[in-house]
């Protein structure tokens, strides 16, 4: 009954960061429409940020949230200004355009990971704050989790419902349905894709601030945050948010069940296996539309 | 209201529409008849800032100039767009798709009289409003496009092909409502295959023939000229 329990609320602390990082993912590929290899190294840079703003300036992870995510969102803003919206522009169709990205932005994330490594080392990285156990329902979690999940829940939340509640948010995901008919309602769909991008860059450095108070990490842990986002992102149906929040939150908990009851490392294998089949079974995520 | 002059447009070195010229007043419906491949699609593509128009043609709405526009300004003009497949968000409900229809700032301030007006013109749209639209019928996913384009508060709406799918009842229904858009002071550019029933309503047409105007007159002359009956009203 315990271990049962302490699965579940270690995995919900993890699937929450997933379902966190995901739904910035599914900001730039569903309605941006970039495929963002380097998605992973903008969490670890805000990972870094959030280190060196505890250790060396003494200011907790939760104050350095209001400086990291704007900083994250003006970055992925440039990015998407500088780098990619020359791909966009000549982009012939949908097609062009997800390889372009794919091959542009696995670039930047080397170059991303690069000044890593000079600026911060290559060692892995953790700092301790608010790592004080506490009792809930019979078994204990650190405090910095559950801070770290409410944060996740509070943010996935606003963004949840600026997407659906207001008239601009509604805009962004009729992008992700049909781009075509959101230019005919008078969408700037330039300007918006920009602005998607640059939102979900503020969620993804949101997410690698939280992450930091509890994991540890190092410059090229990267790569491996992008891929659980891409999969939370597919399983989920890209664009869909509640899809993501779910997939998420199931990933979360099936990688701590079977780190706990079976082997740690197999959890990579644990995620690969529910992506295979949720690609066999529902391709088009858990709430995706049917196959046309 | 909207001026067409000489508008060209490309696919590679295919001509697809070649030196088109012509005029949409409010309140009034203009039909254009042509056969598949003729250019009609294109035609309002290039009108409605999907397809680039060639040098040398111009767009002008009340005088304002709209070559090379980018899209989303047209509808900021007032030129509205239903485009062939309709051109709505499947996924979303149908309240979103009108409410989206209200994106542009010319039509905030008119939006509660134009979902009036949308949901007079279509009543069975009021029950459905929380309906996923890629749920609903060919004939009701067309009035949800239209309705999306009237909230745009547009001067001029852009048809292609509307009664597409749709069956004769349905699309003796969108005739008249059609008909009472105009009514409302709307100009209508109106691509059909449906001849007989869109000469029947429409105020003037044009006769389409590989990208070029080669007929123009009203709705009551084209009906009767022997050469449209044989082409395009299965007469004689």
């Amino acid at each position: 009954m315990t271990l049962t329990l302490d699965i579940l609320l270690s995995g919900l602390v993890l699937g929450g960061m997933y379902a966190l990082i995901a739904m910035g993912l599914t900001l730039q590929y569903g309605i941006a429409r970039i495929m963002n290899l380097s998605y992973g190294e903008f969490l670890v840079a805000a990972a870094f940020g959030a280190l060196f703003l505890f250790t060396g300036m003494a200011v907790n992870p939760i104050l350095g949230l209001l400086l990291i995510v704007p900083a994250s969102f003006a970055a992925n803003w440039l990015l998407y200004r500088v780098v990619l919206t020359p791909l966009v522009k000549r982009a012939k169709n949908q097609g062009m355009l997800e390889v372009d990205s794919i091959l542009g932005t696995f670039g930047v994330l080397f170059v991303i990971q690069g000044i890593m490594q000079v600026v911060f080392g290559g060692a892995l990285q953790s700092y301790s704050y608010l790592s004080v156990p506490v009792r809930i329902l019979g078994t204990t979690l650190a405090a910095n989790r559950i801070l770290a999940l409410v944060f996740a829940l509070v943010i996935g939340g606003l963004l949840y419902l600026l997407l659906t509640r207001t008239r601009y948010g509604t805009a962004l995901r009729a992008i992700a349905v049909n781009p075509v008919a959101a230019q005919l309602s008078g969408i700037d769909i330039a300007a918006a894709s920009g602005l998607a991008f640059a939102a979900g860059g503020a969620i993804v450095g949101a997410g690698g601030v939280l992450i930091s108070m509890f994991l540890t990490f190092s410059a090229a842990s990267g790569v491996i945050f992008t891929m659980k986002a891409l999969i939370v992102v597919i399983m989920g149906g890209v664009g869909n948010m509640m899809g993501a929040l779910v997939a998420g939150l199931l990933l979360g908990i099936a990688e701590t069940a079977v780190a706990r009851l079976v082997d740690p490392g197999l959890t990579i294998a644990v995620t690969y296996a529910l992506f295979l089949g949720a690609l066999l079974w529902r391709p088009t995520g858990l709430f995706g539309r049917p196959a046309r | 209201m909207i001026e067409i002059s000489a508008i060209s447009a490309f696919y590679g070195k295919h001509c697809a529409l070649d030196g088109v010229s012509l005029t949409v007043q409010r309140g009034e419906l203009v039909v254009i008849l042509g056969a598949n491949g003729a250019g009609k699609t294109t035609l309002l593509k290039a009108i409605g800032g999907l397809v680039p128009v060639a040098p040398g043609g111009r767009i002008a709405m009340a005088g304002k100039d709209l070559t090379a526009v980018p899209a989303h300004d047209i509808v900021a003009a007032g030129v509205a767009l239903v485009p062939e497949g309709r051109g709505i968000f499947g996924e979303m409900t149908v309240r979103e798709n009108l409410l989206l229809g209200a994106f542009p700032a010319r039509a905030r301030p008119a939006e509660t009289r134009n979902l009036e007006l949308v949901l007079s013109l279509f009543p069975r749209l009021n029950e459905r409003l929380r309906q996923t639209v890629r749920t609903m019928s060919g004939g009701e996913q067309q009035m949800v496009a239209i309705g999306r384009a009237l909230m745009t508060a547009p001067d001029i709406l852009l048809l292609d092909e509307p009664s597409l799918g749709l069956s004769p009842i349905m699309c003796k229904e969108l005739f008249q409502s059609l008909g009472r858009i105009r009514d409302a002071g709307l100009g209508i550019l109106l691509v059909e295959q449906n001849a007989k029933q869109s000469l029947k309503i429409a105020d003037r047409g044009y006769l389409i023939e590989s990208g070029r105007i080669v007929g123009a007159g009203t709705g009551a002359a084209l009906s009767a000229d022997p050469a449209v009956q044989r082409a395009y009203l299965g007469a004689g």
